[in-house]
């Protein structure tokens, strides 16, 4: 079976194109990036308010029993609280995708466009190519847009402190070049899944959206002081990630298969 | 004439569910051949088949000389309006059909050339930057039509294609099958409509999970047609000269109706009363609707699967 890029181009044209016009999932896809861009900003920010905060020095000693007495603990918690952040913030390549996947394949069966669809030459590989070309762009340009700018808040509330760029850094640069599209990749694989096996829309976002909660887990574990973050570790992370992305993609193209998806939805 | 669709004993199951079984038909290039069934009957399934979104459990079949699994060709040259017409609401006309011309690879200038004339011929130039959404039910339908030719595939496949459409546009759909018929266009037509049906398509196929009954529909209607004889005499004394057809009659009477198997039975039946020295003074082939026969084949297939 060949593989023609024109046609998974126009599968991922026609899926931009309805999701610019659904103005409540464009904006639904901005707030958890404002959230967290913001977040973190305001508690550096707070933080380089008041840097005299005597409980700064053993929140650094929690985290690293040998702490040296002469260094700034705000400056060390500022650049844990970074690394660790990273952590969270690859919920947004990660969740972005699965609102748009979720919406573009069981969107199909829902609006009953599924049919005609498949009953054109578009072959299973295209139609996994486009649908996640059509999400995961998005993703990771928001992500990317997001990135740039919480380095320039966060440069700007921290710079009293620094007197220079915290943002980016190495493991931020790592992160959001190659992790995030990994990230991105695992939403939209997880919601093509789930989507080629449920009827509706809203229920393939809810079922794909607990693919969260390791992920919230393993920051949970960085926060406790369990898992230590930095480039190593999001590398580690970014390795399993692709993995489960190739596993997911061949997956996708065995389930998009038509007999199965007219027999059971049609 | 050659045959553009090819059926062979073509079977469908579901599970342990039988949809589709034993299914023969043969569809000649620039035919409209009807389809007709109850609802549940296995037509959209076989159209489903035949399209090339479901595999069949047995049998064979060819659409514009493409076995089954030649997907990607076969998806190629068939077009399918489905009983929804499935359009991007979000979307405009034109990047609905904009984006089937994409999928189907074609050059988009003499494509949306070709997509005007339809959309010309079925009233929607000029609302083709509408939101679909904003698109009443018929223009819902003549777009997914619109959308099913783009491509100018040899064999057409029409679910119920004027299903909730006001008369006049049920007309202008008719007329535009009429029409693609006559450019050559094989067509399947679905549809519960039999007026429809009967002013379409030449032959159809009646389907109960089986084929039920399939052929010009000008034979079907002959299926159990009579012959009302109008006898010198009572009636009883010329049907006792009927018994060796072995047909069935009424009689009121001089009034003799003889009820027939097929329409070649008439002149059997006129010769067996002349040799039997009845006195006929007039004889009147009574042929039945579409309808009557459609309904008397679906009722004895369904006290048959009771039975």
């Amino acid at each position: 079976m060949s593989f023609h890029w024109r046609r998974a181009q126009a599968v991922a044209w026609k899926d931009g194109l309805d999701l610019s016009k659904n103005p409540g999932l464009v904006w639904s896809m901005f707030a958890l990036p404002a959230v967290l861009v913001v977040v973190p900003t305001f508690l550096v920010w707070a933080w380089v308010r008041s840097p005299d905060d005597t409980t700064f020095r053993a929140m650094a000693l929690y985290y690293e029993p040998n702490f040296p007495s002469g260094a700034s603990p705000l400056r060390f918690l500022v650049d844990k609280v970074l690394t660790d952040w990273f952590g969270l913030f690859l919920l947004m390549p990660l969740f972005t995708p699965i609102l748009i996947a979720s919406q573009s394949v069981a969107g199909e069966k829902e609006r009953r466009t599924l049919e005609p669809l498949l009953a054109s030459p578009v072959t299973s590989a295209e139609l996994v190519a486009g649908k996640s070309l059509a999400a995961v762009l998005p993703a990771v340009f928001i992500s990317w847009v997001a990135f740039v700018a919480f380095c320039i808040a966060v440069d700007a509330v921290a710079w009293p402190l620094v007197h220079g760029p915290v943002l980016p850094n190495g493991v931020w640069l790592f992160g959001v070049g190659v992790v995030a599209p990994l990230y991105a990749f695992l939403g939209n694989g997880i919601a093509v899944l789930v989507s080629a096996r449920v009827g509706e829309a809203r229920l393939a976002q809810q079922l794909s959206a607990l693919v969260v909660l390791p992920l919230m887990g393993l920051v949970a574990g960085q926060l406790a002081g369990w898992l230590r973050s930095g480039t190593a570790y999001y590398a580690l992370q970014g390795a399993v990630v692709l993995l489960l992305d190739v596993g997911l993609v061949a997956a996708s193209i065995r389930l998009l298969d038509r007999e199965r998806l007219i027999s059971r939805w049609s | 004439m050659t045959a553009r669709i090819e059926v062979h004993g073509l079977g469908k199951q579901f599970g342990g569910r039988t949809a589709v079984e034993g299914l023969s038909f043969a569809v000649q290039s620039g035919e409209v051949y009807g389809l007709l069934g109850p609802n549940g009957a296995g037509k959209t399934t076989t159209v489903r088949i035949l399209a090339g979104l479901l595999r069949p459990s047995t049998g064979t079949a060819r659409v514009c000389d493409h076995g089954l699994d030649d997907g990607e060709a076969l998806r190629r040259s068939i077009g399918l309006l489905t009983e929804q017409p499935g359009l991007y609401d979000r979307l405009t006309g034109r990047e609905n059909l904009r984006f089937f011309i994409r999928l189907n690879e074609l050059d988009e200038g003499p494509a949306w050339q070709r997509a005007e004339g339809y959309l010309r011929r079925f009233g929607l130039l000029g609302r083709e930057d509408e939101p679909c959404g904003s698109y009443s039910k018929g223009m819902r339908q003549k777009l997914a039509i619109v959308r099913a030719l783009v491509h100018e595939p040899e064999v057409l496949f029409l679910d119920e294609p004027t299903s909730g459409l006001d008369p006049e546009a049920a007309r202008t759909v008719r007329d535009a099958v009429a029409e693609l018929a006559a450019d050559g266009r094989t067509i399947i037509l679905c549809s519960h409509n039999l007026a429809e049906v009967e002013r379409l398509c030449g032959r159809v196929a009646v389907v109960r999970t089986r084929l039920l009954a399939e052929g010009p529909i000008s034979v079907l209607r002959h299926r159990g047609s009579a012959l009302e004889i109008r006898v010198e005499g009572q009636g009883e004394a010329a049907a006792a000269a009927l018994q060796p057809l072995g047909l069935g009659w009424t009689v009121q009477g001089p009034l003799l109706r003889v009820t027939l198997q097929d329409e070649h039975q008439g002149p059997d039946v006129l010769s067996a009363l002349v040799h039997a020295g009845v006195r006929v003074r007039s004889a009147t082939p009574t042929s039945r609707s579409l309808e009557d026969v459609y309904l008397e084949l679906v009722r004895e297939a369904g006290a048959e699967e009771e039975a």
